[in-house]
């Protein structure tokens, strides 16, 4: 059990191995974080493709400037940081771009045949309810009930101390039950957390 | 009370609430498409691959190789200069210009009006007087 932890690189030994260029060491980071990394991209856009477009462009920044990440082991940290600030740049664009683009909490898009499936609608619904919170909570509930970091993890790496977490998480989750139980028609798998 | 209350949502958040992470889980893309994941690992990793090169190439180049750079580059550059330079002196057939005396070099810098200010009346008063106070 303890020779198969010890053949886990750390973080600290697979952002070494990047620097140097180490494909599998990079593609390793990408593999561990991709889903955190989009799951905070998703708390800042609220929107899919944008959280997608952050996400990328967030490893790719990571990897250019990784040699002024001063602590490798804490590199995640470091990349959420990046993550976040490239999604409220990507929403600054857009909303240069586009100027009637309708504000994140009511953020929808032209119904497709996919959006009637249940789980596109459940996606439709959450967004919303989603929106509704403050961006930390956002972040903080899809960290731990999608992705399953603990609060320590969050904690740190979100640079927030444990019980700001757990409050934060515990109003978020009020919340987000508070208002999936105030929408008329929601999906049955909805019902099971109320 | 607030021992309680820290309690009660150490009790209630300590682990995952499952009904959400189910709920939740509909904003994953990998819900909709099972190798989401893998193809966006692959995004990443080709879009950095000139980044990784240009590590890689980093990494490989060791003192000696940045040394003989170096040199590729300055030798030459130090040949050429010295080339002109000795050009330069050849053509021009030597030192043409008449030496500096270190008188001249000592008054070099010193404004024209400096000789007749101390020539006229009055200076030469101060200077006459000044010399025989001191004489």
């Amino acid at each position: 059990m303890s020779s198969t932890l010890s053949d886990i690189p750390t973080d600290g030994e697979l952002v070494h191995r990047a620097r140097k260029g180490d494909e599998i060491a990079f593609g390793l980071l990408v593999e561990r974080y991709q889903r955190p990394a989009y799951a905070v991209a998703l708390s800042v856009t609220g929107r899919h493709e944008d959280a997608e477009d952050a996400a990328q462009e967030a490893f790719l920044v990571a990897l250019e400037r990784l040699d002024g990440c001063r602590s490798p082991e804490r590199f995640a940290g470091w990349l959420m940081t990046i993550v976040r600030n490239r999604s409220k740049n990507l929403i600054r664009r857009e909303s240069l771009r586009d100027t009637d683009q309708v504000p994140t909490g009511s953020r929808s898009r032209v119904p497709t045949p996919d959006v009637l499936a249940e789980r596109s609608e459940m996606r439709t619904v959450l967004e919303g309810v989603l929106a509704k919170l403050p961006e930390v909570q956002r972040q903080i509930v899809l960290l731990h009930d999608l992705e399953g970091w603990k609060h320590r993890e969050i904690a740190e790496r979100l640079e927030l101390p444990s019980g700001t977490v757990r409050s934060h998480l515990h109003f978020a989750r009020k919340a987000l039950k508070a208002a999936l139980s105030e929408m008329p028609e929601v999906p049955e798998i909805v019902r099971k957390i109320q | 009370m607030i021992r309680r209350f820290r309690r009660g949502l150490d009790a209630d958040d300590m682990g995952r609430d499952m009904a959400l992470a189910e709920a939740l889980g509909a904003l994953d893309p990998s819900s909709r498409d099972p190798n989401y994941w893998l193809r966006f690992r692959g995004w990443v990793v080709t879009g950095a691959s000139r980044e990784l090169a240009r590590r890689r190439l980093m990494a490989e180049l060791t003192v000696g190789d940045v040394l003989t750079s170096w040199a590729r580059m300055v030798v030459p550059t130090a040949v050429l200069a010295a080339a002109m330079a000795g050009m330069m002196l050849m053509r021009g057939g030597g030192v043409t210009e008449h030496p500096i005396g270190v008188e001249e070099l000592l008054v070099s810098d010193i404004p024209r009006e400096t000789v007749p200010v101390l020539l006229s009346p009055d200076a030469a008063t101060g200077v006459v007087a000044f010399a025989s106070e001191i004489f």
